[in-house]
């Protein structure tokens, strides 16, 4: 597999960087290189905060996604997507939570959009929102295809405590389904 | 050579770093973007029977960490560039009274309260310099998440070796990132701890300040029945304030050359894909990183860079410098922040028409920015 850029981007508090993590960690168990950084404000809840993920065989230097080269982004806050947006190259993959961002027309010859509301299905279908960063995280994957579904989840698994194995592996399906769904469209 | 693999952050790697190089006490005052490093030394350490206390302020915390060093413990604190401010005087104190400690500063833009969230490199000048007076600073910077583990082991060798503060540099960028790295075992880093000197003959027969011209005092811990008098005053064999002409004189010039006369000891830097470089970029920290990426792109375009990057910040590597910008004209210093080691390397290649590549807005350098300069030279 090629070098894979992706960039998370929400506001503080939300935990988007978990699911960063869970990508870097779950590539570097398949032996090869994983990276994740993260920006974000000094106003530390609500303010605009960017996760990238690189992925790669061989080993990574420079930590940050270069603008123009990301060819998948997620986004659950509407001044992240305004701001980071144009990082993504042109014809890749946005995915947006409908209820929080609304690309403009024009956005959406540019870019793939596919809109999922992944607040509302953690919130409402999981049953804890805390959970958003698990669906992401499967429809990022299954979207990307970047890594081995079994490793991701088994480092998902090793990064959430016990007690909430259960519901982290319904997120995970979940997300799976919808991400399926939207690309079937 | 066996190593292990850990996947983390600086700041933590930094943290572990300590506990594992045998730190006992941390004390501290968290502070954003390093606030981590305290984050995990205070779940350590109460482990292992160590201390970590959060005091009021840097400037308290620095203090408590300078009383456990006195008391024979290795050391450290954490912070950033704010907090170095704060605690400058007491490093001079730490200089003077030679303690031995380690304070890790993960950088952020300054100057004051600046962009406590971003990366920045602003912070070279303060930690050659942080106290007034005369005194050799010993400054290493972590350039990839292995060395913020490696450089935080070495820095307390060096701080119990030397007797005095040595700083440890992260900055923003390679504090928080989370990555692979690749450590020597515990056993290793167990077994290259050097502790501290001790005193072992009869308690009235012991002078902490009387040594050798280019030899650190030999601080026995307090409280084993050795005693002497702590100051920052200028001071005699005993500790006592001094204003002995003599005296003074040559204890600030122990001071320089316990360092000056023994900089190979301290020297580190890497040198990548240098042996046939026709351009010499020099970077450290986080800024290496884009500058390894630059060096790909640019040796697909058939332009021969390379990449010269202290570790030990100070003393500098001045002489390697010189050896490499005496045979490359095109050099380019690539920094956070408007040419502080720019002027270092003017200094040491004895040339002014050394380039450089700034940024000072809490945003990172780029690979193509970098590309883009060379190109320009």
């Amino acid at each position: 597999m090629s070098k894979t850029l992706m960039r998370f981007t929400g506001v503080g508090g939300q935990g988007v960087l978990l699911a960063g993590e869970i990508f870097a960690a779950a590539k570097i168990k398949t032996g090869g290189y994983g990276l994740k950084t993260a920006t974000y404000t000094s106003q530390v809840r609500g303010g605009p905060t960017v996760v990238d993920i690189q992925l790669d065989d061989k080993e990574i230097y420079y930590p940050y996604a270069n603008d123009g080269e990301i060819s998948f982004m997620l986004s659950v806050a509407q001044v992240s997507y305004n701001s980071f947006k144009d990082g993504v190259q042109k014809g890749g993959t946005i995915v947006i939570d409908p209820n929080l961002v609304k690309p403009t027309d024009e956005d959406r010859k540019i870019w793939n959009i596919y809109e999922i509301p992944i607040i509302t299905i953690a919130k409402e279908e999981v049953g804890n929102v805390i959970t958003q960063s698990v669906v992401a995280l499967a429809i990022a994957n299954t979207m990307m295809n970047a890594i081995d579904k079994d490793i991701l989840i088994e480092t998902m698994l090793s990064k959430v405590p016990a007690k909430v194995h259960d519901v982290n592996k319904v997120a995970y399906s979940l997300g799976e389904k919808y991400a399926k769904e939207a690309m079937a469209k | 050579m066996a190593t292990r693999e850990i996947i983390s952050t600086g700041n933590e790697l930094a943290a572990i770093a300590g506990v594992d190089a045998g730190c006992t006490f941390f004390g501290g005052y968290p502070l954003t973007p390093s606030s981590e490093v305290m984050h995990v030394i205070s779940d350590l350490l109460p482990k292992v029977g160590g201390t970590c206390i959060q005091m009021e302020d840097e400037i308290a915390a620095i203090c408590a960490v300078i009383g456990a060093g006195m008391a024979g413990k290795r050391t450290m604190t954490g912070t950033s560039g704010p907090g170095m401010s704060l605690k400058a005087e007491n490093l001079g104190l730490a200089q003077m009274a030679e303690v031995p400690l380690v304070c890790v500063n993960v950088m952020r833009g300054g100057p004051s309260t600046g962009l406590p969230t971003r990366v920045s490199q602003g912070d070279i000048l303060q930690s050659k310099n942080p106290s007034h007076g005369d005194y050799k600073s010993i400054t290493l910077c972590a350039g990839t998440l292995a060395e913020c583990y490696t450089e935080t082991v070495r820095a307390f060798n060096i701080a119990d070796r030397f007797m005095q503060p040595v700083i440890v540099l992260l900055d923003e960028t390679i504090g928080h990132m989370h990555g692979k790295a690749e450590l020597p075992t515990l056993e290793e880093v167990k077994a290259g701890i050097v502790p501290r000197k001790k005193f072992d003959g009869p308690a009235e027969e012991y002078f902490p300040y009387e040594c050798e011209h280019d030899e650190p005092a030999v601080l026995n811990p307090m409280f084993e029945g050795y005693r002497y008098h702590f100051t920052g005053l200028h001071h005699d064999k005993n500790g006592f304030p001094t204003e002995e002409i003599e005296t003074c004189r040559k204890l600030i010039q122990r001071l320089e050359d316990k360092v000056a006369l023994h900089e190979e000891e301290l020297e580190s830097y890497e040198e990548f894909m240098m042996d046939d470089a026709e351009v010499m970029i020099i970077a450290y920290g986080s800024v290496s990183l884009a500058a390894k990426e630059s060096i790909r792109h640019l040796r697909a375009d058939g332009i021969k860079a390379g990449l010269f990057r202290p570790i030990t910040i100070w003393p500098s590597p001045a002489k390697k410098i010189k050896e490499h910008t005496d045979k490359i004209e095109k050099v380019l210093v690539v920094e956070l922040n408007i040419g502080q080691f720019h002027s270092e390397v003017q200094r040491a290649s004895s040339r002014l028409d050394i380039d450089g590549l700034f940024k000072v807005n809490g945003r990172p350098i780029s690979p193509y920015e970098i590309v883009n300069k060379v190109k320009e030279l």
